[in-house]
């Protein structure tokens, strides 16, 4: 399948938005536009999911469509949900994965999960806000310009969190270690064409999961360890 | 009128419509955008917008409540959509009203329905009539620069 993919110009980042609300897209593109952080995003909005395959070309079998960085979707529109187009892009586009943002009203962990297992670079819980932005920019494939200054608005670079920032408080802890393995694996998946950016972040994670089991084990040890020997042998 | 003194008058008009909860710091987040100087025109523009989309979404409103047999789902789905576009623009009244207004509909209360939607048409209202009053002091600031 071809997708055109000519040569992003330097820093500039191409949204595809997707949502039903005339409101939220634009409130949506302006977002993006009026960002004061160095690059600059191009957006593309659409109405429906099924204008969104169009456009990227996955209704065809020859699949010409135009090349974007990233897809910004809604969850719930009517006909085809943001869910179903996630997983449409992430199954038609295995040589060069386009990343999905997720973008709902409803702040619901199952919901989350289920769109980060599909394999959703994030979740982001509606409305849309300047802090959102540099999340947003963060999942893109597009090239950071070389020389542009750090962006003002976001204090420290904060990579995507795989659990979905954003999730309720009361998620259990349960579902969020599987979110944070799903994460891993999501990355994992989708390394290929940016190991190097993520190797770190990716070495970090294997090291405190790793830390977190044995920290685990030991307890677990000292705790019904009491009558027999001390020794440890993980 | 000199744009000081206009000013000052928007100034007020947005400060009571933060007091009496009409919106909320998303709509405040959106106005600082726009002070930030590179897109002019975003706070008219999407208000423009929420204001002709929820004028549709009321009348659909109306006619769907006004029918013999009331198809609650597709009352729902046109409040959740409502309730969408005035969290994202920060209409902080209209929005909790839309909370109340599922409710109901998710209950399939015809008359509590049909009452929220009077609720909600007059709180819509009274905020279209602020924000109107709202451009017109921004313009009227722009033409005196």
């Amino acid at each position: 399948m071809e997708v055109g993919r000519a040569e992003a110009a330097e820093g500039v980042t191409r949204v595809l938005v997707v949502d039903d609300s005339p409101v939220d897209r634009r409130v949506a593109q302006l977002l993006l536009s009026s960002s004061s952080c160095a690059g600059s995003f191009h957006v593309i909005a659409v109405d429906s999911a099924k204008k969104a395959m169009e456009f990227l070309g996955l209704n065809l079998m020859d699949g010409k469509g135009q090349a974007v960085d990233m897809v910004l979707t809604d969850y719930s529109m009517p006909d085809m949900t943001g869910y179903e187009l996630l997983k449409a892009i992430k199954a038609m586009n295995l040589l060069k994965p386009i990343p999905v943002v997720v973008m709902s009203s409803e702040n619901e962990p199952q919901r989350i999960s289920r769109c980060l297992n599909a394999g959703a670079e994030d979740f982001i819980v509606k409305p849309l806000q300047s802090k959102d932005v540099q999340r947003i920019r963060s999942c893109s494939t597009a090239r950071p310009n070389k020389g542009s200054a750090p962006c003002e608005a976001a204090t420290k670079r904060t990579p995507p969190p795989p659990s979905g920032h954003h999730a309720a408080g009361g998620a259990a802890s349960a579902s969020g270690r599987r979110g944070h393995f799903a994460g891993v694996a999501m990355i994992l998946h989708s390394s290929s064409a940016e190991l190097s950016q993520y190797f770190p972040l990716l070495v970090k994670l294997v090291l405190l999961a790793y830390a977190v089991l044995c920290l685990g084990e030991i307890l677990h040890r000292w705790s019904s360890g009491g009558g027999g020997g001390r020794s440890l042998s993980l | 009128m000199a744009a000081a003194a206009l000013r000052e008058q928007l100034n007020a008009l947005l400060a009571s419509m933060f007091a009496s909860g009409l919106v909320d710091e998303q709509f405040q987040q959106l106005q600082m955008l726009q002070d930030d100087g590179s897109t002019p025109g975003f706070v008219a523009e999407v208000v423009t917008l929420f204001c002709d989309d929820a004028d549709r979404i009321i009348s659909e409103l109306a006619a769907l409540l006004e029918q013999p047999v009331v198809d609650f789902d597709k009352v729902d789905a046109y409040v959740h959509q409502l309730k969408g576009s005035s969290a994202s623009i920060g209409a902080q009244k209209v929005k909790f009203t839309c909370m109340q207004f599922r409710q109901l509909c998710q209950d399939k209360n015809r008359d509590g329905c049909i009452m929220a939607l009077a609720v909600v048409r007059n709180e819509f209202y009274d905020l279209r009539n602020k924000f109107q009053t709202m451009l017109q002091l921004e313009q009227q600031i722009q033409a005196q620069q």
